[in-house]
């Protein structure tokens, strides 16, 4: 009890020069980063993992979500760490109770940055001092971290790379976007392979997702480039191992834009293999949220747009024939946490519901299941909840 | 109205010196994307992230050099606690002498709707403010003839 005492006492102290520290040189009112990532492990207990000041912090709730009873500092040595909604901190969870943590930390030069890890084997009491996943150590960007663990306990992370677009600016070649990567542990994470090109030109600043496929292995869904800054998104399985990613092309929207849309997309994959994708694109000016069911080289079945101006960040969820859409609604009033809702495998959904309302701000929602029941974690004012998704407004 | 002026005055006036950049609150963006008294007012919204940004504040910063009835302000999505590091850039780019201002909020998404409610957030974003009231708005980079279509 008093070893816990002291623990506790070291994180707050932590804790508060990490804060202290934060505040110096904001000569105004500072809003703390509100990117975080959540996930409910085999025994109920919700695991939230954010920042604070120049610590990634990761939290355990037994009462989903109300109280935390443990809270740890991931890296009691304090780093530079992106926090944002595209690029927050990650967290997954081995089969054994091991607690994995990823994050991008930011360099000394613009739209540079290293892939972190580190990892808990003793549930969460303390991590390994953090690793950089990749072995290209040049000032470039290795950012926009994304983690999951296949079926096998194996660890995937997959990131945006610019080393392609360097080395072609340096033999005066054209590059668009830059290029996305991934690397693998088959140790629980005290090793990671050699990074791995699952493909050139994709985009720059937009979170790659991960999802288990029905054989247990990992498929990423990302925003690519498609000749003219045609900024659509790609399908790829990552294998573990020998074989090289497949990549083919998997929504057709056709938004040209040369820049940023920083919106990545969601997709999850339910057990009869369907892959139900959420993404955004703006073409013909017309901000949208498409629904689709992905087929890779070929456009998405069920193709439905699920909101359009002012909504954005939508993360989607599978569970047999039940589908999931949470995503936020800005209105005059303020952010509105919607939610749509398929019990038909994504056939039809439902109208637009509002769980949830704030005046302020929150990080990009994240669903997360437990027994068949969809939750969706948000933080508006950093705030963290649990919000369930039958939940009326 | 005071408030208006006083932006006004201080768009205006601020291409003289660098400075680094103003809070953006939510109450002031209806100062921001008001008509100007005459001209034009572009906003360009750019991202501390986007590697397109800084080409397209170089180009409408030359744009706006040759065309003495464009009033021009850079506005950051970043938060103003950023003021540090968006100042350092702009300095680095020779774009610190055009007026700017960063959202004062945790997250863009508050301010982006404000400012136009069918933009998504993607940048560049260039928001072109006629003195009649008419708007123009376009997502990434432009160069100087997307510039004089985006004018016309």
């Amino acid at each position: 009890m008093r070893r816990f005492a002291v623990l506790v006492s070291l994180l707050l102290a932590s804790v508060a020069s990490a804060a202290a520290d934060d505040m110096h040189g904001m000569a105004m009112g500072h809003e703390a980063p509100l990117g975080f990532d959540a996930t409910i492990d085999a025994g109920g207990h919700l695991w939230v993992v954010d920042t604070v000041g120049e610590h990634v912090r990761a939290r355990r709730s037994d009462d989903m979500g109300r109280t935390f009873a443990v809270s740890t500092i991931v890296n009691p040595t304090g780093e530079p760490l992106y926090a944002e909604g595209e690029n927050r901190p990650k967290i997954a969870l081995g089969s054994k109770g091991e607690l994995y943590v990823t994050w991008s930390q930011p360099r000394k030069l613009p739209w540079t940055g290293f892939v972190r890890f580190s990892r808990s084997l003793d549930g969460g009491a303390h991590f390994d001092a953090p690793m950089t996943v990749h072995t290209d150590r040049a000032e470039i960007t290795h950012r926009f971290d994304s983690l999951a663990v296949d079926s096998k306990g194996n660890i995937i992370v997959a990131w945006i790379d610019k080393r392609d677009v360097e080395a072609a600016k340096a033999a005066g070649k054209p590059y668009l976007g830059a290029a996305t990567y991934y690397s693998w542990s088959t140790d629980r994470g005290a090793h990671f392979a050699p990074e791995r090109k699952i493909v050139d030109e994709s985009c720059e600043c937009c979170r790659i997702a991960l999802a288990r496929a029905p054989d247990g292995s990992i498929d990423a869904f990302f925003r690519a480039i498609y000749g003219d800054n045609i900024r659509d998104h790609a399908f790829a399985s990552l294998p573990v191992g020998g074989a090289t990613p497949k990549v083919e092309r998997a929504t057709f929207t056709q938004w040209h834009i040369e820049g940023c849309p920083h919106h990545g997309p969601s997709f999850s994959i339910d057990a009869k293999g369907t892959r139900h994708a959420v993404w955004f694109s703006a073409a013909d000016g017309k901000a949208t949220i498409w629904y689709g069911q992905l087929m890779p080289g070929a456009p998405p079945s069920h193709l439905a747009t699920v909101a359009t101006t002012g909504a954005s960040h939508a993360d989607l969820l599978a569970d047999g024939t039940r589908v999931w859409i949470a995503y936020h609604q800005m209105s005059p009033e303020g952010l509105n946490l919607m939610l749509r809702e398929s019990t038909d495998g994504g056939v039809s959904f439902g109208e637009p519901r509002q769980i949830a309302h704030t005046t302020n701000a929150s990080g990009w929602p994240k669903l997360v299941l437990w027994h068949q029941r969809a939750f969706v974690a948000w933080n508006p004012e950093g705030q963290f909840r649990l919000v369930p998704t039958e939940a009326l407004q | 109205m005071k408030r208006l002026l006083l932006f006004t005055a201080l768009t205006v006036a601020m291409p003289a010196f660098a400075a680094p950049p103003v809070a953006l609150a939510p109450a002031d963006v209806p100062a921001l994307v008001a008509p100007p008294a005459k001209g034009v007012r572009i906003v360009a919204l750019w991202a501390l992230d986007c590697a397109y940004c800084e080409e397209n504040l170089s180009a409408l910063a030359t744009w706006q050099r040759q065309h003495a009835d464009v009033d021009l302000v850079f506005v950051a999505t970043d938060s103003i606690g950023q003021r540090d590091t968006l100042s350092a850039r702009l300095k680095a780019a020779r774009l610190d002498a055009v007026p700017s201002q960063a959202y004062a909020d945790a997250t863009p998404d508050r301010i982006n709707y404000l400012i136009d409610p069918g933009w998504g957030g993607e940048t560049p974003r260039t928001l072109v403010i006629r003195a009649d009231g008419t708007r123009k708005a376009f997502s990434g980079a432009l160069t100087a003839e997307r510039i004089a279509s985006l004018m016309h």
